[in-house]
């Protein structure tokens, strides 16, 4: 049986290393270890890294149904594992019917009688065992045992590498993952500006494949903005002369593909290889919603600053003016007095204007303002604004009429909010609007009642008209007013459940703002209309 | 005697202008726009040109550009006025010879701001 020992010795061990991965060879090397051992079931147990459990590793074994199956883990407790690995010596279960172990009773079950149980070891510590099992009762003596202790030691550093090359093989695919589904630029460039690694991401952002920027040196950065080259480069090689050792962060811009520009935001490390710098890594954000957002916030802040600013200047400018007619002549002259008087009512009621509108807008937007509900008459609140403004509207020479049909219905809706919204549309159309003619008209429809505030001034263009709703927008930057009043009335209109739009021919053709108020008010409170 | 211009389209402003310069010896020219604006230094070369930043139309930062263009206008003095401050506007440094004066500003202020201006060739 064992003529040819070292022979088969030196073949197995060579099958064990013929693979980095011991399981690929497993099935060839227990066939030629049937050759001097009788088995018909083989397996490799691995301890867990809690050491409470055991790993099935790989198995064989001439009959199909097992209990105890491969990448399954069983508890160590009770297993003959257990004794071999806390004695570091072979075990032999003579007989598994009689048997001590947990193992014992499943295996005879599935036709084992005996079992040989090997320690295997690798640099001094106890990773797991090889276990034979054989049909035959009382079949493992300690010949197997010397025998096969010229195995264990190669086929455990084996296993050894397989965990070793399967730990790499999954960082290196984590890795790889990470890579090609980053959402942001990953990357390693020479300090020829050759790029080892660029991330596919690349592409989206950039609008140029991978390859592109492996096949060319520096590519990177040829698509950065000409305004920005210099800086980037200057950044760059601060970093590759070791003048940066941390982190650095730069913005910046590129040209897409497509002609538009995308801001990145670039972070960068030196690569270094045994402690000289020979290139970058790092990666590159797209940052340019941020940047928009950015600048929106600025111009937003800067609107407000203004808007809020500027009536108190002149106050301020009205008061020095009284202060100095007063040192000069010690009476101020009638004239100067009403004008300083009226510059500053004027500023008053600008700044106390521009202070309600922003209060207003948070209050509604915060939700806070439960809708105050009540039976309105659209055509008396039409007819009390269009009396009210006659006056203001007349200042620019302009006629400020109405046309209501007999039978607009009362609707359930808040009355505050809607004066304030027809108001603001009249207002509107006064400020834009000389020698012209401005009519408020209702209709009803199927289920809601249009209000109408039209006309004969400046009119919108197209851009303008889609925008004009929206919060701070201003056609012009130095209009009057804060930018928020029509921001307001969208939102009064949607809390009622309505719609509000803006119909123009474009510039200088007049406009037309429209909203609907349902004639049934589904709101939180519940409350459904009767129309009269 | 020298001529001062001004582009300013709030009328309240406007009025505040008068008063501060009334007196003073210098002309001063104010129109309500940058196109008024436009006509008047085709006219002729002022001395001095103070621009409100955020007007209807064309805003006065435009019009600082336009008015650089014009070789005539090249190194003629400009105050920027504005509620809004400096920084804002730092950028427009680099059409020279600007400087910048924040709204509210006094008589005092003002006038040392124009004496300061005029003739400044930078």
């Amino acid at each position: 049986m064992f003529t040819n020992k070292k022979e088969i010795i030196l073949n197995i061990n060579r099958i064990i290393f013929s693979s980095l991965d011991i399981r690929e060879v497993y099935e060839t090397m227990s066939k030629e270890l049937l050759k001097v051992i009788d088995f018909d079931r083989l397996s490799v147990t691995l301890i867990t890294e809690d050491n409470n459990l055991y790993e099935t590793f790989v198995l064989s074994k001439d009959y199909a149904y097992t209990e105890l199956k491969e990448g399954v883990q069983y508890p160590m407790e009770g297993s003959l594992m257990k004794r071999v690995v806390q004695f570091r010596q072979p075990v032999i279960v003579e007989d598994t019917s009689k048997g001590r172990f947990l193992t014992d009773p499943v295996l005879y079950k599935e036709g084992i009688h005996s079992r040989l149980g090997y320690p295997l070891e690798h640099k001094g510590r106890v990773i797991g065992s090889v276990n034979f099992g054989s049909k035959r009762k009382d079949y493992y003596s300690k010949k197997h045992i010397t025998f096969f202790s010229q195995i264990a030691p190669q086929l455990a550093m084996a296993i050894e590498n397989t965990r070793l090359f399967n730990g790499i093989k999954e960082a290196e695919e984590k890795y790889r993952t990470v890579i090609e589904s980053s959402p942001d630029i990953i990357f390693e460039c020479t300090k020829d500006g050759e790029f080892l690694l660029m991330s596919p991401s690349v592409e989206k952002i950039t609008g140029y494949a991978a390859n592109q920027f492996y096949e060319n040196r520096g590519y990177g950065l040829s698509l950065c903005h000409e305004e920005d080259q210099e800086r980037v480069q200057r950044e760059i090689l601060q970093v590759l002369k070791g003048q940066n050792d941390s982190l650095m962060d730069i913005e910046f811009r590129i040209l897409h593909k497509q002609g538009h520009v995308v801001w990145l935001s670039l972070e960068m490390l030196p690569m270094k290889q045994n402690k000289d710098i020979v290139g970058i890594e790092g990666f590159c954000r797209d940052i340019t919603e941020r940047k928009k957002l950015d600048e929106l916030k600025d111009n937003l802040v800067r609107d407000v600053t203004h808007e809020l600013k500027t009536p108190v200047a002149k106050i301020e400018m009205a008061i020095d003016m009284f202060e100095r007619s007063v040192t000069l002549g010690d009476k101020v002259s009638l004239g100067r007095g009403s004008q300083i008087h009226e510059i500053l009512r004027n500023n008053v009621n600008r700044l106390k204007n521009s202070i309600k509108n922003i209060l207003d807008i948070s209050k509604l937007e915060s939700g806070v303002e439960p809708l105050k509900l009540s039976d309105i008459s659209i055509a008396d609140l039409v007819k009390q604004i269009v009396f009210e403004q006659k006056d203001s509207a007349s200042t620019k020479n302009n006629v400020l009429t109405h046309q209501l049909p007999a039978g607009i219905p009362i609707i359930k809706a808040d009355r505050d909010m809607i004066y304030h919204l027809i108001n603001h549309l009249v207002n509107n159309a006064i400020k834009f609007t000389e020698h012209g003619k401005i009519i408020i008209s209702a209709r009803v429809l199927s289920d809601a009642v249009e209000v109408t505030v039209e006309d004969t001034g400046r009119g919108l263009d197209e851009k303008t008209r889609e925008r004009v709703f929206e919060k701070f927008y201003k056609e012009m930057p130095s209009a009057f007013g804060s930018g928020i009043g029509l921001a307001i009335c969208k939102n009064i209109v949607q809390k009622h459940k309505g719609r509000i739009w803006v119909e123009s021919e474009g510039k200088g053709k007049g406009s037309r703002f429209k909203f609907t108020l349902p004639m049934i008010v589904d709101t939180k409170q519940k409350v459904t209309t009767n129309p009269k | 005697m020298k001529e001062l211009l001004i582009v300013e389209d709030d009328l309240e402003m406007q009025e505040f202008y008068k008063d501060m310069l009334e007196g003073e010896p210098f002309t001063v020219t104010i129109v309500s726009n940058a196109e008024e604006g436009q006509k008047k230094i085709k006219e002729k070369i002022y001395n001095l040109v103070i621009l409100d930043i955020l007007m209807d139309g064309v805003t006065g930062d435009r019009f600082f550009a336009l008015l650089r263009r014009d070789s005539r206008y090249k190194e003629v003095p400009v105050i920027m006025a504005s509620a809004l401050d400096e920084k804002t506007y730092r950028c427009f440094q680099a059409l020279g010879n600007v400087s910048f004066l924040e709204k509210p500003f006094n008589k005092e202020r003002l006038l040392s701001e124009i004496s300061m201006r005029f003739g400044s060739k930078k």
